[in-house]
């Protein structure tokens, strides 16, 4: 209950924050009206028939890019005040921060695959049935992006809160989110071509998500404070008696 | 003593075993009907595949151990366990499209197990990048993403069974003629002890060098407090 509270607590906080400005939704939204532009130009004359495998890699492409900026914009307001260390330091549980941040970095994203996939839909007749199956295309966004900012929202805090340069961010996230964006291509493109098992790909995204959140959250602790118990407290303990690395 | 010497045992028996392997591939399996000579890249194509796997699970395991404990020794194998993953996939990623020429008419397919292989080996470069390049304190940063990187390894198996694949299916490992199998374990052997040879000097190179850094730290720290320079 202690986490769900602190969870709500900083969600709630980093909503306030962004509507003071609406920073992060507004860049967002128009990356991914940039993003559709390049896609139209690139992509729009191409017959149906190669639509159908044009469009899951344009949607996905873009949820990537755009994730990538969302996560960098909502860290670098922690990093601009530092006050990443201040929470970390605080007494909140590391997970509520994880899951906090997350679900911020989900809405934005979400958000932007709001602009995303009706636009893909008129601008590419192939991706029609996207909005045949309003529902599927939905649950198959949704786990798709949970799945990316699982993995992103862990490393954005560790650059975060580290000195680290964001550059690296896309070094890391992309790599490791492929996975993840290639079962979201096979199940975007099962659902293109009518597929009579694409509801089964949704349980596999479904799967992925879980090991993913859950490998997210337990590894946001060790990766931004250090592991071997005891945190960033102990951490500083050990380096002041000479015991740091060993 | 016989940790001490471990390691160079090992790369000796391989400089040994490895002659005799290559002459067995090559002088005693005959040449295969459809893919010719190129079928011989089999016998080394599909050790460093399997040792590109296990060096991103070793990896993986390493990092944990490191986040966990705090281990030097932890960290020293999953640097070196990395470095040897790259060599290896890099080893794969270029016998594989001289395989896919011979075999499918064209080095990148774009298969399912291709695209994986090439991905595992981002993230293990990704690794490396950030231990070597990154800024202080990202050894932790590089911990997570090497234990994500394991967590691909069974995703990228599944992704076989899952995507339809031009690949050959993991069983046509199990099905060659005994020929094939008794010059395949001979070059298996070779690389597997090269690979653990050059991983045990590594780890042992990475501990020595931290722990010479943090002597020289110690030195310094006390020359600071006596008063005197270091230097």
């Amino acid at each position: 209950m202690v986490l769900l509270r602190q969870i709500r607590l900083l969600l709630l906080a980093e909503l306030r924050q962004e509507v003071r400005s609406f920073e992060v939704v507004l860049t967002s939204a128009f990356f991914s009206v940039v993003m559709m532009a390049l896609f139209a130009l690139s992509l729009g004359a191409l017959p149906v028939e190669s639509q159908l495998m044009a469009v899951p890699g344009a949607l996905w492409l873009s949820v990537a890019f755009v994730g990538s900026l969302t996560l960098t914009r909502v860290f670098d307001r922690e990093r601009e005040s530092d006050t990443l260390r201040a929470l970390l330091v605080g007494p909140v549980n590391r997970m509520a921060i994880y899951f906090s941040k997350a679900a911020v970095a989900l809405l934005v994203l979400l958000l932007a695959t709001a602009v995303l996939v009706p636009g893909l839909i008129v601008i590419f007749p192939g991706a029609a049935p996207m909005a045949e199956r309003p529902l599927f295309s939905a649950a198959m966004v949704l786990l798709g992006c949970v799945g990316y900012v699982a993995v992103g929202t862990l490393f954005a805090a560790g650059l975060a809160a580290g000195s680290g340069k964001n550059v690296l961010l896309s070094l890391i996230l992309h790599p490791l989110t492929t996975p993840v964006l290639m079962f979201n291509l096979v199940a975007t493109r099962a659902l293109l071509e009518a597929h009579p098992g694409a509801d089964a790909y949704l349980g596999r995204l479904a799967a992925v998500d879980v090991v993913l959140v859950v490998l997210g959250a337990w590894l946001f602790e060790p990766v931004l404070v250090g592991g071997g118990g005891g945190g960033a407290a102990a951490a500083a303990g050990r380096r002041a008696r000479g015991g740091a690395g060993r | 003593m016989i940790r001490r010497f471990l390691p160079d045992g090992m790369l000796l028996a391989s400089a040994v075993i490895f002659p005799y392997s290559v002459a067995r591939i090559f002088l005693d399996t005959p040449i295969e009907r459809t893919m010719g000579t190129a079928f011989k890249i089999f016998f080394f194509h599909v050790p460093m595949g399997w040792l590109t796997m296990l060096m991103a699970v070793i990896c993986g395991v390493a990092a944990a151990i490191e986040l966990r404990r705090r281990s030097m020794t932890a960290s020293a194998v999953a640097l070196a366990a990395a470095e040897l993953g790259f060599v290896c996939g890099l080893g794969v990623l270029l016998t594989g499209p001289i395989w896919g020429n011979a075999t499918w008419g064209k080095p990148w397919t774009g298969d399912a197990r291709q695209m994986s292989t090439a991905l595992l080996w981002l993230v293990i470069a990704a690794y490396l990048l950030i231990r070597h390049y990154g800024p202080s304190g990202s050894k932790r940063l590089a911990a997570g993403l090497a234990i994500f990187g394991a967590v691909d390894v069974p995703i990228i198996y599944y992704a076989v069974k899952l995507w339809k694949t031009t690949h050959p299916t993991t069983e046509v490992v199990g099905s060659l003629p005994p020929a094939l199998w008794a010059a395949f374990w001979p070059g298996l052997g070779a690389i597997l002890l090269c690979t653990f040879g050059l991983m045990g000097l590594r780890i042992r190179q990475l501990v020595l060098a931290e722990q010479l850094d943090e002597a020289w730290v110690r030195v310094s720290d006390r020359e600071a407090t006596d008063g005197t320079d270091p230097t």
